[in-house]
């Protein structure tokens, strides 16, 4: 399904920020696996069209990187760490637990496309650790109970937006440090993360 | 800086240009560094690691790839120490690894980088048990090229090829570490105008080109080196033969002119050669067809001519011709004119069967540029046919001259991507449809910070056949007022210089069409050109014909204009004929034989030797190189003659550069109020193409193409099928959207099927079509 008239506007407000169009192709795939919870070959055909390159070279970076999805995901893409530090600190049974809770194994969907469970390499939160992402917002200091209890709430209550803040309130322990800049838009949002820097829009 | 810098290889010192990279160095010393992924024309990536050499650093000896290392004085390199030799053995056991190793059935072996490097430094076996990666083995990524992701080596050579040099990157890298393949985006064939250099250019056996895919093994090719007929660059190229068939066309490095690329119809337009619709003998047409012999065809000919009171006799003359052959055709025309009889005057005139002549710029006035001059010049003026479509190597040529800073400024419609070369694009604002001046030019925006002072080469020619030329005269004479200035001529047919400089005196089809006096006794013949289809004036010429009184066709197919004429005469081309070829900047390049004439056809220059014996017109030529000897006798230029001797010779294979006089003819036409603009787009429905088999469906889709405004707003359409329709003419075409061109513009493909019935200078209508039928060509 092609894009609709606010996906687009969001799209061109992130590309103002670049010098070059181009440029904004990362953030823009976010948004279209927000969109789908993967990257579409339609989505690909709307970013090319917005951003001035080929299809193919869409492709190319979206299937290069591995947190850029090429099939379906959940609802909740569960992503645990199982890095070394993760490891010392118990991530296995982390992992157990999310395994037992949704049945599934690495890289699998369940049948209602809620969740999507995956084992990662560092996610950079070894301070945490053992440490989750969901849907690429980061929760630390879990403990197998907690992130039970976490997997059970995401169920129940399906919230539209995960916000990293109120995951690691509800369900972290240990926090490392503030890692990310505080917003209420999800993933997606805070990738071009300008305001120190500022943007191409503002500076012309 | 010096101009020569010292580097020391192997222990022997080499000179070397600073600022070069090691492998060029040591490339030009003969010193050979073994490489995939590097290609002198391209960027190098440092992508295969072959290329490995020792160098020494202030922390001693240390590998690094010489395709990304810079020369500098005093450099000191090893290209064969030990160390170098375990790198290169561990690069191709890498290499190797996935390689599926396939040399008995692959077209590559023989001539395969991979193999002959594995051979030569390679470790000898593999410690490689495990299970190879395996692909789907081929995938077709184009109607012509194919692809085997298990040979790939993962050089970059093609979807760099595609970024850099041919601006259409269709193709790139999916996936990553040992799922990475190169592939296109679903549904998005590889469909560029020079995906067949990819094939050229890939160090394995990964891409191949559904002609020659399992046709020969490169030790039975035949080679020879010529130039390529596909436009006036005059693209060097390689034949390969094989048992006397023309198997595959290999572009070859010419600093001058294609510096090896090539259009994919200059690559693949070869299969008509042996197709079983060619002519091989004499046939009388409007005698149900009946097949004679030469000397029947002759005798009947020749006393058509002798027999006619004051006979006009016209040659309408293609581009495919040597200069031997147009010279020899000029002697025949003067000889004709030397009949005496009584009472009887000939009159010989040769039109050139090219919509888009015109006077051009030869006379003194102007200094002619060269292709080259697009490397140093520093804006490039363009104001002619679109450069893609009709030039593709000259378009690669200014896409690289862009990429290295120069600055392009574009004057009236284009419809495909150079526009975004452009620094400036005078379009409907500047020029309008009819490609006059809106604006005074000392007023146009930008011109002057761009070409005051400057080295400027203006490639200029017309850009639509009804086009008056006086504001292309207008811009040079404005140009080389204020500029430094050089032209390039845009005739952009095959051999169409050669024609105008050996031929008399030279007028287009317009002045065939409007002196035709079908009240005097006419003689026609059309050599190598089929004016009746593929121009403007096709349906005029058309009438012009049926109330000729003898038509003559010197051809290799059948086709719209055989049809009309009394004798068909079998003829050879490109690859089966000796000769010399003039490009778009005069320079005369060497056309080469390789296969045998087909049936009892004989080249044109042979027609003309033995109609002119019948009549009693002795000549004094008997072959090719007599011809090219004597035609050798008018250039002035002192001891670089292009004789076939000269030309051969391996200082002479880039050609010479010649100055011979130019006369053409041709009378200016008067813009009307255009809407349509004709266009030649690369793949058409030529006699050559639709008889090639690999290539015959890329040009059948049947098109026109407008903006959206024009779309919307003029013709208030809603469908991608409308019918054309004029006085009793109606087609059914595909709307293509083409934001590039200015409002009220519709641009139509002349040279496709279907056109030639529309008169240029009337109106036509566009309608919804009521159902989508025929819409291709078949």
């Amino acid at each position: 399904m092609s894009w609709e008239k606010a996906l687009i506007d969001k799209a061109k407000e992130i590309i103002d920020m670049y010098p070059q169009k181009r440029s904004a192709l990362g953030p823009l795939l976010y948004l279209a696996q927000e969109k789908d919870g993967y990257i579409s070959n339609d989505s690909i055909v709307e970013i090319s069209n917005l951003i001035g390159i080929t299809e193919v070279q869409v492709k190319s970076v979206a299937s290069f990187y591995s947190m850029y999805k090429e099939e379906q995901t959940g609802k909740y893409l569960l992503s645990v760490c199982k890095s070394i530090s993760c490891e010392i600190n118990d991530s296995r049974s982390v992992i157990d637990s999310v395994k037992n809770f949704t049945g599934l194994e690495n890289y699998e969907t369940d049948t209602e496309k809620v969740f999507t469970f995956e084992e990662v390499e560092c996610i950079g939160a070894c301070g945490g650790a053992p440490a989750v992402q969901v849907n690429y917002e980061t929760v630390e200091g879990l403990t197998p109970e907690k992130s039970l209890q976490m997997c059970e709430w995401l169920k129940e209550e399906r919230p539209e937006i995960i916000v990293a803040e109120e995951l690691q309130e509800k369900f972290g322990g240990v926090k490392s440090f503030d890692w990310a800049i505080k917003d209420n838009t999800g993933s997606s949002y805070s990738v071009p993360g300008f305001q120190n820097i500022g943007t191409a829009k503002e500076k012309s | 800086m010096t101009d020569q810098i010292k580097i020391n290889v192997n222990g022997s010192e080499i000179s070397s240009k600073p600022d070069q990279l090691i492998i060029e160095a040591c490339e030009d010393s003969g010193i050979h560094i073994p490489r995939f992924c590097w290609h002198k024309r391209m960027d190098p990536v440092g992508m295969c690691r072959m290329c490995l050499v020792e160098v020494e650093t202030p922390r001693g000896k240390a590998l690094v790839p010489s395709c990304t290392t810079k020369v500098s004085e005093d450099l000191v390199v090893d290209t064969e120490s030990d160390v170098v030799k375990k790198a290169q053995e561990g690069v191709l056991e890498f290499l190797l690894i996935n390689h599926p190793l396939d040399c008995p059935v692959c077209d590559k072996a023989g001539e395969c980088p991979l193999q002959d490097q594995t051979m030569a430094y390679g470790p000898g076996e593999s410690r490689f048990v495990e299970d190879k990666r395996h692909f789907e083995k081929p995938i077709p990524i184009s109607e012509i090229i194919l692809l085997d992701r298990e040979r790939c080596i993962l050089c970059a050579r093609c979807t760099r090829f595609s970024d850099e040099i041919s601006g259409d990157p269709l193709i790139e890298f999916i996936q990553r570490g040992n799922k990475t393949q190169v592939n296109t985006f679903p549904d998005e064939p590889f469909r560029s105008y020079f995906s067949g250099n990819t094939v050229q250019i890939c160090p394995v056996g990964a891409l191949t080109s559904s002609s020659y895919r399992f046709k020969a093994r490169p030790w039975d090719l035949k080679k020879v080196s010529s130039t390529s007929n596909c436009s006036s660059v005059g693209d060097s190229v390689e034949l390969n033969v094989s048992q006397n068939k023309m198997l595959r066309i290999l572009g070859e490095d010419n600093e001058f002119t294609n510096q090896g690329w090539l259009s994919d119809k200059g690559r693949y337009n070869f299969e008509y050669l042996h197709s079983d619709k060619r002519i091989e003998t004499p046939i009388l047409v409007k005698n149900s067809n009946k097949e004679l012999t030469i000397n029947e065809t002759m005798e009947l000919i020749s006393n058509q001519i002798l027999t006619s009171e004051n006979p006009n006799i016209s040659f309408i003359v293609g581009h495919n011709s040597t200069n031997e052959e147009y010279y020899a055709l000029n002697k025949f025309a003067e000889n004709l004119n030397k009949v005496e009889n009584e009472n009887k005057v000939s009159t010989t005139n040769f039109y050139l069967s090219d919509d888009y002549l015109y006077n051009g710029f030869f006379n003194d006035d102007y200094s002619l540029g060269e292709i080259k001059d697009l490397d140093s010049a520093d804006t490039i003026i363009l104001w002619a046919q679109d450069i893609k479509d009709n030039l593709p190597t000259l378009y690669l040529r200014i896409k690289q001259a862009v990429r290295n800073g120069k600055k392009l400024l574009i004057f009236g419609h284009t419809n495909t991507a150079i526009k975004e070369l452009s620094e400036e694009y005078y379009g409907e604002n500047i020029v309008t449809n009819n490609f006059e001046f809106n604006v005074d030019l000392s007023d146009i925006p930008n011109l002057s910070k761009y070409i005051d002072g400057k080295d400027v080469l203006a490639i200029v020619g017309k850009a639509s056949p009804l086009q008056n030329v006086n504001p292309i005269f207008q811009l040079v004479k404005h140009l080389d007022q204020n500029s430094n200035l050089k032209i390039l001529n845009c005739f952009s047919k095959g051999n169409t210089l050669g024609a105008l400089q050996n031929l008399d005196i030279v007028k287009g089809l317009n002045e065939f069409v409007t002196e035709f006096d079908s009240s005097k006794k006419n003689i026609v013949f059309t050599v190598g050109s089929n004016p009746v289809n593929n121009s403007i004036y096709s349906h005029k010429i058309k009438e012009a014909l049926i109330d000729s009184d003898f038509v003559v066709s010197l051809d290799l197919f059948k086709n719209e204009t055989t049809e009309l004429s009394d004798i068909i005469l079998p003829t050879t081309t490109f690859g089966e004929k000796e000769g010399t070829f003039t490009n778009l900047e005069m320079r005369t390049l060497m056309q080469n034989k390789i296969l045998p004439t087909p049936g009892s056809a004989l080249n044109e220059w042979e027609y003309w030797l033995i109609l002119s014996n019948k009549m009693n017109l002795l000549e004094s030529y008997g072959t090719e190189a007599e011809l090219n000897s004597m035609l050798c006798k008018d250039y002035i230029d002192n001891g670089n003659i292009p004789s076939f001797d000269n030309l051969n010779k391996p200082s002479n294979l880039d050609g010479i550069l010649n100055s011979k006089t130019i006369n053409i003819e041709v009378k200016n036409v008067d813009s009307t109020n255009l809407e349509i603009l004709f266009v030649h787009r690369l793949y058409g429905d030529s006699s050559s193409q639709i008889n090639s088999p690999s290539i015959s469906m890329l040009g059948s889709e049947r098109f026109i193409e407008m903006n959206s405004a024009t779309y919307f707003g003029s013709y208030m359409l809603n469908s991608d099928v409308v019918t054309l329709i004029q006085e009793n003419n109606s087609i059914q075409v595909n709307v293509n959207i083409n934001e590039n061109l200015p409002d009220n513009l519709l641009v139509i493909p002349i040279n496709r099927r279907g056109f030639q019935d529309l008169n240029p200078e009337k109106k036509v209508e566009l309608e919804v079509a009521k159902s989508r039928e025929q819409l291709s060509v078949t």
